[in-house]
């Protein structure tokens, strides 16, 4: 599509970087109120247990300290944040990990606050406890939540501890494997990880003269804080306004209510404002990382190397609570394949340790590592390049995908044949080193989306949306509008928001932001546009077809210059009929648009220590269009960095026994720095999207998931080794190659399948 | 007790009561008002904090306030003129060194800390320069040809 646009596909500044690099954009830390408190939170120092007794009088005689909450002091409910309501903001008369809160304090300042925790008596009577998600999802095990079935939004799963089940099925699967010349079967593993965001979970309250409640959050969903924070308060939802702060990086971390409730109550309580900020180590420890996972897939294939059949079984950790969606990954499990025949199962597990949360393509990038792992084991075991059995797979357009929509145009082959070609493919292998690819899939993120654009008087635009920016968000949508309007990108205004102000909108994560805040964008830019232009003919005595808007004006296309300009139209729309330019749209969701990516990694594997050292990075990836491809090949870059990272050394270490986080801190928890990493190499495939604004795609989740299996796959590639659980640390490495079985993790899949059918 | 502290930051001397546990950074955060330097950790492990002392990158965060007596601070607000922005800010905005932004005035500090003694780095050097300073949103390629970028311009 390269019809003449404007604004749209130039890599230009984003709207906020002046207030990026001067240090003056202002995140929730940076809140400085009047006689503003401090909050700290005290933490649960036991796995499981029912808490006998509390006393907090000793902390609350410490000067300077204003108010001391537990969890008796909020009203007595449960919340979700996935499905499932299974959660106390605050611990009442039981804990259920290492990191549970179970009070806090608003102090004069920090360290009166830390001081004064340290004085709240807390009496524990240990409870059994169960860590390891594989246990605890057979029978008879020791059971997190008794009373699951009793909690609202419970469905359909086995008991036990396994609160979500996600299953998707076709054709007649058994059969499917007898008739297939091999069946393959494998495990795979993925380990606990943390967003790493930089900027550490900040919040802070403060309770207006009317009664209503201000919150100022590091949020990626302000209208999701402010619903559930009025559900945990028992309050209205109408009683809250939350300002959408500046955010430091969230990756889907940051999705849903974190501790706003602990500063709110406090404020509410004291009268003052409160800030909270965490540490890092509560960063590891308090907010929900992503869990492990485990996955055992079985693979049927013909002689000639069709894939027949596919089963996936995945159980993973829920922690102590559903702190994120179901697992999505189950839905990935045929990776960019046409497979006629499958059963599919995902298993959540409740376990005793921080409750799981969503991080960029929660559960795909585990399914993604394990399938396109299995894809490149397969290969080999038949003796097919890699690559061309994957091409004997691929799904074209018009195939049915796992839910059996019909796949559309789509740029798969593009990006196969750009990466193929960047790396030279295929090329002969050398001893210690090693290329390996991985393909992917993602379907651009749908959900509630609105937008206002309103015409000021001097030809600017205004345009207000709900969402939050996360990747440059603000700039493509502003870019977006600018184009619709035939202005510069420097005439849009992009409103700061809060929930009072700008309409609901779906919170910014899955990818979903461009495809659909952005189409709500363009729909009320083009609004806005058919009023001006409606104004124009008006005062032309033309009709609107004989009009264009570009160039911040609309003119006759027969005698350009009889024109008025916007901030003509916009003063005379003030007295017009139909009252002043705005412009708006609003929309539920969006039609099944995938984005399919092909990356491959060129790895040097030290044979005497296990390291692995990344020297080449590319990949290609279908963008639709680029709104702005610098801001596009940011995020392919970023996104890689963060897969590259979750392959080879990040890793949240969880004790066995206890499911406490081992290494909280960013120099126990090691993600990539700048001299690990190789200049990353982008190629933008564009093929159109049917209804994306302009025919975008989405972009931030596909660059995340492939990394880990093309590196995977490039050690095998290198030594002849084939690693099955992440990371692919120096020692896993040298253990394999010094012959060590690697096989820790077993599903017990015929166990699974009886509890199913009963 | 809070006890006085005399310094320059930004240019500006000043005089301040500052408790004697307190960081540079937080002296800069809490009393100064100056939030542009960021606390990622305050560990000394992600960078966000990087502030020029007596012209030198430090993480502030590790540096006691009172240990900064008579020395002259840097922060990423003292670095615009009203002339515009200094090379390294230009290049990070034109560039797209930048996406969330928390990293970026630690990141901005390190660099501008790098070419005040390094004219010409190779990219490697970059690396190395802010190899004390995390990013979690760029994945660095923008961040270095940012850099690359600045040194070139602020060659004479
Ligand atoms: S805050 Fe100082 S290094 Fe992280
Ligand atoms: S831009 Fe977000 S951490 Fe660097």
């Amino acid at each position: 599509m390269t019809t003449e646009h404007n604004v749209l596909g130039r890599s230009l500044p984003r709207v906020d970087a002046l207030d990026k690099v001067t240090g003056r954009a202002t995140y929730a830390a940076d809140v400085y109120l009047p006689d503003m408190l401090m909050c700290k939170v005290l933490t649960s120092p036991r796995s499981h247990a029912r808490i006998v007794s509390m006393d907090t009088s000793k902390a609350e005689q410490v000067p300077g300290v204003r108010a001391v909450i537990t969890g008796n002091d909020f009203p007595d409910r449960y919340f979700g944040s996935g499905a499932v309501r299974d959660r106390r903001i605050m611990a009442r008369d039981e804990v259920f990990y290492i990191g549970e809160p179970v009070a806090a304090v608003a102090a004069d300042d920090e360290v009166t606050a830390q001081e004064a925790l340290e004085l709240v008596e807390v009496e524990y009577e240990d409870l059994e406890t169960i860590v390891d998600p594989l246990e605890a999802i057979r029978e008879g095990s020791t059971l997190v939540h008794p009373d699951m079935p009793n909690f609202e939004g419970y469905g359909f799963a086995m008991g036990g501890n396994n609160c979500t089940l996600l299953d998707a099925d076709r054709g007649d699967v058994d059969q499917a494997f007898r008739d297939a010349n091999q069946v393959f079967e494998e495990t795979y593993h993925s380990q606990a990880i943390n967003q790493g965001f930089l900027e550490p979970m900040a919040c802070a309250a403060n309770v207006e003269a009317n009664g209503r409640l201000t919150v100022w959050a590091s949020t990626q969903g302000p209208y999701q804080v402010r619903a559930q924070l009025a559900s945990v308060l028992d309050i209205p939802l109408s009683s809250i306004k939350v300002n959408a702060m500046e955010l430091g990086g969230g990756f889907g971390a940051k999705l849903r209510l974190a501790f706003e409730a602990f500063p709110a109550l406090l404020a509410m309580k004291t009268g003052r404002p409160v800030k909270l900020i965490n540490t890092r180590e509560e960063v590891f420890t308090l907010n929900g990382p992503r869990l492990a996972t485990t996955i055992h897939l079985k693979t049927g294939v013909t002689s000639d190397g069709q894939i027949t059949a596919r089963e996936a079984h995945s159980v993973f950790d829920v922690g102590a609570y559903l702190g994120a969606g179901p697992n999505a990954g189950v839905g990935h499990a045929l990776g960019a394949y046409d497979i006629p025949n499958f059963r599919l199962r995902s298993y959540g597990v409740y376990t005793n340790k921080i409750y799981v949360g969503s991080y960029r393509a929660s559960g795909v990038a585990d399914m993604h590592f394990a399938v396109e792992s299995h894809m490149d084991s397969i290969a080999h075991q038949i003796g097919l390049d890699p690559l061309e059995f994957r091409l004997k797979n691929v799904v074209k357009e018009g195939d049915a995908n796992v839910s059996g929509a019909s796949v559309p145009a789509n740029g798969l082959l593009e990006t196969i044949e750009a990466v193929k070609e960047k790396m030279s493919l295929p090329r002969k292998s050398e001893e210690g080193r090693g290329i390996g690819i991985s393909l992917g899939e993602w379907r651009s993120g749908s959900g509630p989306s609105t937008a206002s654009i309103s015409v000021n008087e001097d030809g600017t635009v205004s345009l207000l949306t709900g969402s939050v920016d996360i990747s440059g968000s603000d700039t493509s949508l502003a870019q977006i509008a600018a184009e619709t309007l035939g202005v510069e990108l420097d005439q849009v205004i992009v409103a700061k928001r809060d929930t009072d102000m700008a309409p609901f909108t779906g919170p910014s994560g899955g990818s979903r932001i461009v495809y659909s805040q952005g189409k709500a964008v363009q729909m009320a830019a083009e609004d806005a546009r058919d009023r001006l232009v409606g104004l124009a003919a008006e005062r032309f005595g033309v009709p609107s077809e004989a009009l264009s808007c570009e160039g911040g004006r609309v003119y006759v296309q027969d005698n350009p210059p009889q024109s008025l300009t916007l901030s003509q139209l916009a003063a005379a729309s003030l007295t017009s009929r139909s009252g002043p330019i705005i412009g708006m749209a609003a929309l539920s969701s969006m039609p099944y648009a995938p984005v399919f990516n092909t990356q491959a990694a060129e790895v040097i594997v030290d044979k005497a220590t296990g390291q692995v050292r990344v020297t080449r990075f590319v990949q290609a990836q279908d963008v639709g269009v680029a709104i702005n491809p610098m801001g596009v090949e940011g995020q392919l870059e970023g996104g890689a960095v963060q897969g590259i990272g979750r392959a080879l050394s990040e890793e949240m270490q969880i004790d066995p026994e206890t499911g406490r986080v081992r290494n909280p801190s960013l120099s126990t928890y090691l993600m990539p720095l700048a001299i690990d990493m190789p200049a990353i190499e982008n190629i933008l495939v564009g093929v159109p999207s049917a209804d994306g604004p302009f025919g975008a795609r989405a972009v931030a989740e596909p660059p995340g998931f492939g990394p880990p299996a093309a590196i995977a796959n490039a050690i095998y590639d290198a030594v002849g080794i084939r690693i099955k659980e992440l990371p692919l640390s120096a020692d896993r490495v040298l253990a394999a190659l010094q012959g060590q079985d690697g096989d820790e993790y077993h599903i017990d899949v015929e166990a699974l399948k009886k509890a199913e059918t009963g | 007790m809070k006890r006085h502290l005399n310094l320059t930051v930004n240019s500006e001397p000043r005089q301040i009561l500052v408790e004697p546990y307190y960081s540079l950074l937080d002296m800069l955060r809490d009393e100064l008002h100056l939030t542009g330097t960021k606390k990622g950790c305050d560990e000394g492990d992600c960078g966000a904090c990087t502030v020029l002392l007596n012209g030198v990158p430090v993480t502030s965060c590790l540096v006691l306030a009172h240990s900064a007596h008579d020395a002259e601070v840097t922060t990423v607000e003292g670095l615009a003129t009203r002339e515009g922005l200094h090379p390294v800010q230009q290049a990070f905005a034109e560039y797209g060194g930048l996406q969330c932004g928390f990293c970026t005035p630690g990141l901005i500090m390190s660099a501008v800390g790098l070419l005040e003694k390094n004219f010409d780095p190779t990219e490697e050097e970059v690396r190395y320069a802010i190899g004390g300073n995390l990013c979690r949103c760029t994945g660095y390629t923008k961040v270095v040809q940012a850099i690359m970028a600045a040194a070139e311009q602020a060659r004479p």
